[in-house]
């Protein structure tokens, strides 16, 4: 597949959908956030104990997920394929929820504030959860601005998917820690 | 990112071989029950040798509902992929991927532009066979042996414009316009907002690009390298 075509030397760049539009555009913004976070996640992975294949996997499916909202947030609502875009459905945001129940089990309660850190996984894995945020409001911004339509049932399991994302990255956090035998690093303010 | 295609390895025959210029061929393959694929998407083939493992890329040239697969291949005769196929025994059977791409026919109000150089005409072959008619086509090449499909074309678009680069013969069409289709572009493409289609060469999609940014604004892009 070739790369580069040399279209975006002057600062604009082409959506998904066609048009094109400057390379500091809140939807640029947005998805170029989706794609710092599914970076990070590969370093999140290649960081894993080799033994943790469960992780990796749910991991590897979660980049897939960040794929798909990518090229949603990367395509105007009008835009005539918008409809035949894949979407993220419900049964990826029940999978998030399944993984933190499975996980939570093995933690012990949580009674303070923790500070990101431990282990080397677990520390990558906060800043995902970090970037995961960032994500979240860059896209909320550009719903507020009208350029994607929150209306959307797409949209809206996107935006629950990205606000559900944040928080198994912060039980997986804790759970890399655990599986290290590191314990979390207490806020004790 | 579409719903309605996933990538898958196949296996298929090829059936025949057309020449279309003394550097370009058609290549026929009999068609797997359930290859599935939308106009202007391309397949891989990989060969492994010892020394490397070699993929090449190659549109279709027929509509989704055609009984069997064809392609536009262009022998450099550098030896590679397209050599091994203008050479390849008819009935030998070859293992591709496909369908991949995204390059495919967004229909809209706006007029679509499709701007092809070489065999990079081979998506919206695929297109105009699928029913797409309408639109304005430029097909650069150098001259005219490879105005492939120059009558098909003639026949669909609402307008169709050869683009000759480097030499003009008794055999140019005496509608063709004598310079690079970015030229055409920049100087004779009215004013307005079209959806391009750009399919062809990097360097063409990239003078294409910025032209259209400076000309064409609120235009949409999609873009397609061939090589």
């Amino acid at each position: 597949m070739k790369i580069y075509t040399g279209g975006g030397d002057r600062g604009k760049t082409s959506l998904f959908s066609g048009e094109r539009v400057g390379k500091s555009d809140d939807r640029v913004e947005a998805y170029g956030e989706i794609d710092e976070l599914n970076a990070i996640l590969g370093v999140v992975t290649a960081s894993l104990p080799v033994d943790q294949n469960r992780i990796r996997e749910e991991i590897h499916d979660i980049q897939k997920d960040l794929m798909i909202i990518g090229a949603l947030l990367a395509t105007t609502p009008d835009a005539p394929h918008f409809g035949t875009l894949e979407r993220i459905g419900r049964d990826r945001i029940r999978d998030l929820e399944s993984a933190m129940d499975r996980m939570e089990l093995e933690l012990p309660p949580l009674k303070s504030f923790i500070l990101p850190g431990g282990s080397m996984p677990a520390a990558w894995t906060h800043v995902a959860r970090t970037i995961c945020r960032r994500a979240e409001r860059r896209i909320i911004r550009v719903g507020e601005q009208g350029m994607i339509n929150i209306e959307l049932e797409a949209v809206q399991n996107l935006l629950i998917y990205i606000n559900r994302l944040s928080d198994y990255l912060f039980m997986l956090a804790r759970y890399c820690n655990r599986v290290d035998g590191v314990p979390d690093i207490q806020w004790k303010g | 990112m579409s719903r309605d295609s996933v990538s898958k390895a196949y296996r298929a025959q090829i059936i025949d071989r057309r020449w279309l210029s003394p550097t370009t061929f058609e290549l026929g393959l009999r068609r797997p029950s359930a290859f599935i694929f939308q106009a202007g998407q391309f397949i891989r083939f990989r060969r492994d040798d010892i020394t490397e493992i070699m993929e090449r890329d190659y549109s279709l040239i027929v509509a989704p509902s055609d009984p069997d697969i064809r392609l536009l291949v262009r022998d450099t005769a550098a030896g590679g992929y397209s050599t091994f196929l203008g050479k390849t025994e008819i009935g030998t059977a070859l293992e591709f991927m496909g369908p991949l791409g995204y390059f495919t026919y967004q229909s809209d109000a706006r007029p679509a532009v499709f701007v092809a150089t070489g065999t990079g005409i081979a998506p919206f072959v695929s297109m105009a066979r699928s029913g797409i008619s309408g639109f304005v086509l430029l097909h650069g090449v150098q001259t005219a042996v490879d105005l492939y499909y120059e009558a098909f074309f003639r026949r669909l678009a609402l307008r169709y414009v050869p683009c000759l680069s480097i030499t003009t013969d008794a055999s140019s069409p005496r509608d063709a316009f004598h310079g690079r289709v970015t030229v055409f572009l920049a100087d004779r493409l009215p004013p307005g907002r079209y959806d391009f289609y750009l399919s062809g060469r990097r360097e063409m999609i990239r003078d294409a690009t910025l032209i259209i940014d400076d000309r064409f604004s609120g235009s949409r892009v999609y873009s397609e390298i061939f090589y």
